[in-house]
């Protein structure tokens, strides 16, 4: 019983943030904020729907289901890799070379590694 | 020997001379002789047989339902003519070893006079007319590459076209006579066609086929008006002249005649036809003759000539004349391909063909004057030479046929003598000249062995007619009129003073005589205006290609909207005239209930379909959309318990729309307008009608009860195939010769691409490309982190998947043809993530061998039934274990899965690499990478991984 209330609960809130993600990608501005709507929508509906269905096989039908866990690890593989590259062509195509931020320089630290001149790139 | 391998031995030795030059010329030439000399043994252990009237057979079945089988038989006509070509062929062979010159490609020449040989024996063996007819065009294509052989001369490239043009015209008309020739006797075997000459003649269809028949014989045997090709193909080098037009390719018209003349001849028609275009023939080639001054020119129209006696024999439908056709078959065989080589060893030795510039060559070249002399009296009808034997018999026929024949025969051997005469005196007799363009000295023995040997024969036969070839005519002419009994002829020197002895002294004085005034009419005959063979004939294929071309680019425009409209309109028109034209029944299956999921997904696949529709000028969104659908499709196959089409689908669709992204590179963003409204409007209607054309049909079909064999596929995929997955039993088993050609259409693909992309950099169109590719907006860092670390780690998982999907193929979902995409597309992603340098470089296998292995494996896969006893591709399943895995099933058709799975993943992997290969080659300036990612940490400091290429 009180599995079901489980489930039910996270698929509302899947659903709920599946139309927000939507919504906002309708929505929103520009192309940078619009960035957001969809990785909310995947991580927190989709991951609604993925556990739901997790729950529901673990408690309900008995069995364990693996292939919730393959499908959330494709998911934290592409979404990123995805919105990575939209970002970039966003910034490339649409911002100004002045007004992106300083690429790392000789001698200071960035991304956890000596920089240098970006000169050369 | 069977007769089968009589025919098919020139055919198998032709790969031999390729191989045998390395072992120098010599070797090239004894490798040919040899397989001529084997199949003319061959042809000999049959003479017995022959000679005592027995028909020899060798029957294959081949294609039985098209009454297409290899039914061989020989007798007296067949083995006359089998006996001429390689008998010849084989004196050809040992002459053309010392005639061509060292800068000639020895092993070509021998592999298509080998070719045309097998060819030749082919006609003239076949029982089966379908046969006969493939054996035909063969002969028609050979020649081709026989009389083109010097392709740096553009007289032989003319030449070769001009009788390919015209043999291959009169082959296509001979296909429908004989087709129709068929119909009438219910049989497409000769021998069955043979004994039906009351319902023959008696058809309607007897005209028809016989003017077809004619046509294609008339073609090959070069009759009036279709002669003009012969003397152009002199342009060939004479071994080809002698073999060609005194002993094969030329007699094979004056053959079918011969063949086919129990069933077609004695009407008034044939008589009128071939009676008449043989003495036309006969005459005018003679005439012409007489005002060659090219040597083989002159042989040439004398051979017209000849073969328009031998035409005019056969076309007065006697039997008595039928044996002297046969007679002069043999008698023309010997004195002209000798006369052809003779001619041969002049131009060889004297450098020159020109009767003009020639003469006084007795005292130069003894030998040849001595063997030319003989072979050309023996054209001219000069006793005691075989040629004066049919010739006289000949003119025998002529004069009890009618005035006319009397006469223009008379006319025909004057200019006979005339012409063989000043072959003789004009090149040997005279005064010694000192011009010559090379000085002429008689040839060595392996040149002039050849001809002196056939005029050896021409004495003999000559000599003693009876000892040498009466039997062989006897036997030959009993083929040709399929009686027992022959009528009462002699073949003997003196038959007493005669019409024809009379016709004879007065062809020779008047010969003669004309030879003296040669000089003047020579000039009469230049300054007179007649028509220009060539000429005309180069006139009338200008014509009809320029017809051709204009009404081609009518409709070939080159726009592809154009095509599609035409097509699709006619697809329309006629599938909507079919429909109207009949009733239509209301399907008996109910409708199914709409389920929520359908509407999802119908709307799913119609808003991007319409969408595109509208949008598809921008080229990525309709890409896009184009993607979106794909997807739904996949979906809506696994709604409907189809996922096998849904895999198959999915992974299709992703390297589908990476290939086109690849493409899309080298285009414009945007299509242009370039249509006016009303035409858009047309191409809407069109469009329209087809779709709803479509859904309509789908409609109709899907409410019938299904009538097809699946049902079969169903019930015999795990008994039959062991696999419980239809669809993949289906491709690898049931129809797994199917799939055979596809993987291999798949490979030819995927080198295709290779190499037009190779041709397309060097080309133009390459330049233009790169100029467009230098407009589209680049990204930045092509190689980011991110996605170089994402893909490797999905690299193995892929592999695991496509092993996993391969081998579950049989019995589940999957098989190598997705298994080859899955694994395709895992590999394709490390093309994306670090760049084609980096890949390429890790790469060990190329993509070409893996489609050769792929192919070779299904193949070597259906042969090996072959060693059990059972058809190509049949297969044969068993189950396993392997500790720790489960017991699993292993089908022989898992091997041939294998073959699928490497001809797709390579055919895949070559298409792609070689667009982005060509992205590379596009942008010059762009830095060639060999490291994987853009950022690399080297001893703590980061640098810029590209390097200038």
């Amino acid at each position: 019983m009180i599995l079901d209330y489980v489930i039910a609960a996270l698929l509302v809130i899947a659903g709920f943030f599946g139309l927000v993600g939507s919504f906002g990608l309708l929505k929103l501005p520009d192309q940078m904020t619009r960035l957001h709507a969809p990785t909310k929508a995947t991580t927190l509906g989709v991951g609604g729907v993925l556990i739901a269905s997790m729950v529901y096989f673990f408690g309900v039908a008995g069995t364990l289901s693996f292939h919730e866990l393959m499908i959330t690890l494709f998911l934290f593989l592409a979404a990123p890799i995805t919105a990575f590259f939209i970002a970039r062509v966003q910034l490339r195509n649409h911002v100004a070379e002045r007004d992106l931020p300083n690429p790392a320089r000789e001698g200071t630290r960035w991304a956890g590694h000596l920089g240098q001149d970006s000169s050369s790139d | 020997m069977s007769l089968a391998l009589i025919a098919a031995l020139p055919f198998l030795g032709a790969l031999l001379p390729g191989l045998m030059l390395r072992a120098g010329r010599n070797a090239c030439a004894t490798a040919t002789g040899a397989v001529t000399l084997l199949a003319l043994l061959g042809l000999l252990s049959h003479l017995p047989a022959v000679l005592r009237g027995e028909v020899v057979q060798a029957r294959f079945e081949w294609l039985p339902m098209l009454g297409l089988n290899a039914n061989f038989f020989l007798d007296g006509l067949g083995f006359m003519f089998a006996g001429l070509i390689l008998g010849i062929g084989l004196l050809i062979i040992i002459y053309a070893r010392f005639y061509l010159y060292k800068s000639d490609p020895m092993d070509q020449f021998y592999t298509y006079l080998l070719l045309f040989q097998g060819a030749m024996v082919g006609i003239v063996l076949s029982d089966n007319i379908l046969l006969l007819l493939i054996f035909w065009e063969l002969t028609s294509l050979s020649s081709f590459l026989l009389i083109g052989y010097w392709k740096h001369l553009p007289e032989g490239r003319q030449g070769a076209r001009m009788a390919l043009t015209v043999t291959g015209m009169g082959g296509l008309a001979l296909i429908g006579g004989m087709l129709i020739l068929g119909n009438i006797a219910g049989s497409y075997d000769l021998t069955v066609i043979l004994e039906n000459r009351e319902a023959i003649q008696q058809s309607d269809l007897y005209v028809p086929a016989l003017l077809l028949i004619l046509l294609g014989a008339f073609t090959k045997s070069a009759q009036f008006p279709f002669h003009f090709w012969l003397p152009h193909a002199m342009a060939a080098p004479t071994p080809v002249s002698a073999y060609l037009h005194s002993a094969t390719m030329v007699k094979a018209g004056l053959f079918l005649m011969a063949r086919l003349w129990p069933v077609l001849s004695g009407t008034d028609l044939w008589f009128y036809l071939v009676a008449g275009a043989g003495l036309i023939t006969m005459t005018l080639g003679a005439v012409i003759a007489l005002f060659k001054d090219d040597l083989k020119g002159l042989l040439a129209f004398s051979t017209v000539s000849h073969l328009g006696l031998i035409t005019m024999l056969l076309g007065m439908g006697t039997e008595i004349a039928a044996v002297v056709a046969v007679f002069h078959i043999i008698n023309h065989a010997t004195f002209k391909a000798a006369l052809f080589m003779t001619a041969g060893i002049v131009d060889h030795e004297a450098k020159t063909r020109d009767i003009k510039r020639l003469g006084g060559l007795r005292f130069l070249m003894p030998v040849t004057f001595v063997i030319g002399t003989i072979a050309a009296f023996s054209m001219a009808g000069l006793p005691p030479f075989n040629g004066f034997l049919s010739k006289e018999m000949m003119l025998h026929e002529a004069a009890h046929t009618s005035t006319l024949f009397m006469v223009m025969a008379t006319i025909a051997a004057t200019f006979s003598v005339a012409y063989s005469l000043r072959f003789v005196f004009h090149v040997f007799f005279g005064p010694k000249r000192d011009d010559y363009p090379a000085k002429p000295h008689d040839p060595g023995f392996g040149m002039w062995a050849a001809p002196a040997l056939l005029v050896v024969l021409v004495v003999l036969i000559g000599l003693f007619p009876k000892t040498m070839v009466g039997s062989l005519v006897a036997t030959v002419s009993k083929a040709v009129t399929q009686t027992d009994e022959l009528p009462y002829y002699s073949l003997a020197l003196w038959h007493g003073v005669n019409a024809a002895l009379i016709m004879s002294i007065i062809a020779v004085a008047t010969g003669a005589v004309l030879l003296l005034l040669h000089k003047g009419l020579d000039r009469a005959w230049i300054a007179a205006p007649r028509p220009e063979a060539k000429e005309i004939f180069d006139a009338l294929i200008g014509a009809i290609t320029r017809f051709f071309s204009w009404f081609t680019d009518l409709l070939h425009d080159g726009a592809m909207s154009r095509y599609l409209a035409i097509f699709t309109a006619a697809c329309v028109v006629i599938v909507a005239g079919a429909f109207f034209s009949a009733d239509y029944l209301q399907g008996t299956r109910p409708m199914l209930p709409i389920t929520n999921a359908s509407i999802i997904g119908f709307v799913l696949i119609m808003v991007p379909t319409i969408a595109l529709a509208f949008l598809h000028r921008n080229r990525y969104l309709s890409l896009v959309l184009m993607g979106v659908v794909g997807l739904i499709l996949s979906v809506g196959f696994a709604y409907l318990s189809a996922p096998d089409l849904a895999l198959t689908q999915l992974s299709v669709e992703v390297v589908t729309v990476i290939l086109l992204l690849l493409a899309l590179y080298f285009l414009p963003k945007e299509t242009p307008k370039e249509s006016s409204p009303a035409r858009r409007t047309r191409d809407a209607v069109i469009g329209a009608g087809a779709g709803l054309g479509i859904g309509a049909l789908m409609y109709a079909l899907l409410r019938r009860e299904p009538d097809n064999i699946g049902w079969y596929f169903l019930e015999n995929s795990y008994t039959g195939g062991g696999g419980n997955n239809v669809v993949n039993v289906i491709l690898v088993d049931f129809r797994g010769f199917d799939t055979f050609g596809e993987i291999i259409v798949l490979g030819i693909a995927g080198i295709s691409i290779f190499a037009m992309v190779a041709a397309l950099m060097r080309s133009a169109g390459g330049k233009r490309l790169r100029e467009m590719a230098k407009d589209q907006v680049k990204i930045g860092d092509r190689h980011p982190l991110m996605m170089v670390v994402a893909t490797r780690a999905v690299l193995p998982i892929a592999i695991v998947v496509g092993a996993f999907i391969f081998l579950r193929g049989h019995s589940e979902p999957g098989g190598g043809f997705i298994a080859g995409l899955v694994v395709a597309v895992a590999v394709l992603m490390q093309y994306m993530a670090s760049g084609l340098e980096w890949a390429q470089a890790r790469q060990r296998v190329a993509y070409h061998g893996m489609i050769a292995v792929g192919i070779l494996t299904a193949a070597a896969t259906g042969i090996a039934s072959w060693f059990f006893g059972y058809p190509f591709l049949k297969s044969t399943f068993g189950y396993v274990t392997i500790p720790p895995l489960s017991k699993f099933e292993l089908a022989s058709a898992m091997a041939f899965d294998v073959g699928v799975f490497l001809t797709v993943l390579g055919a895949v992997m070559l298409a792609l690499a070689e667009l982005s290969r060509m992205g590379v080659a596009a942008d010059p300036d762009q830095p060639v990478n060999t490291d994987p990612m853009d950022i690399v940490t080297d001893g703590g400091a980061i640098r810029s991984a590209t390097k200038d290429s």
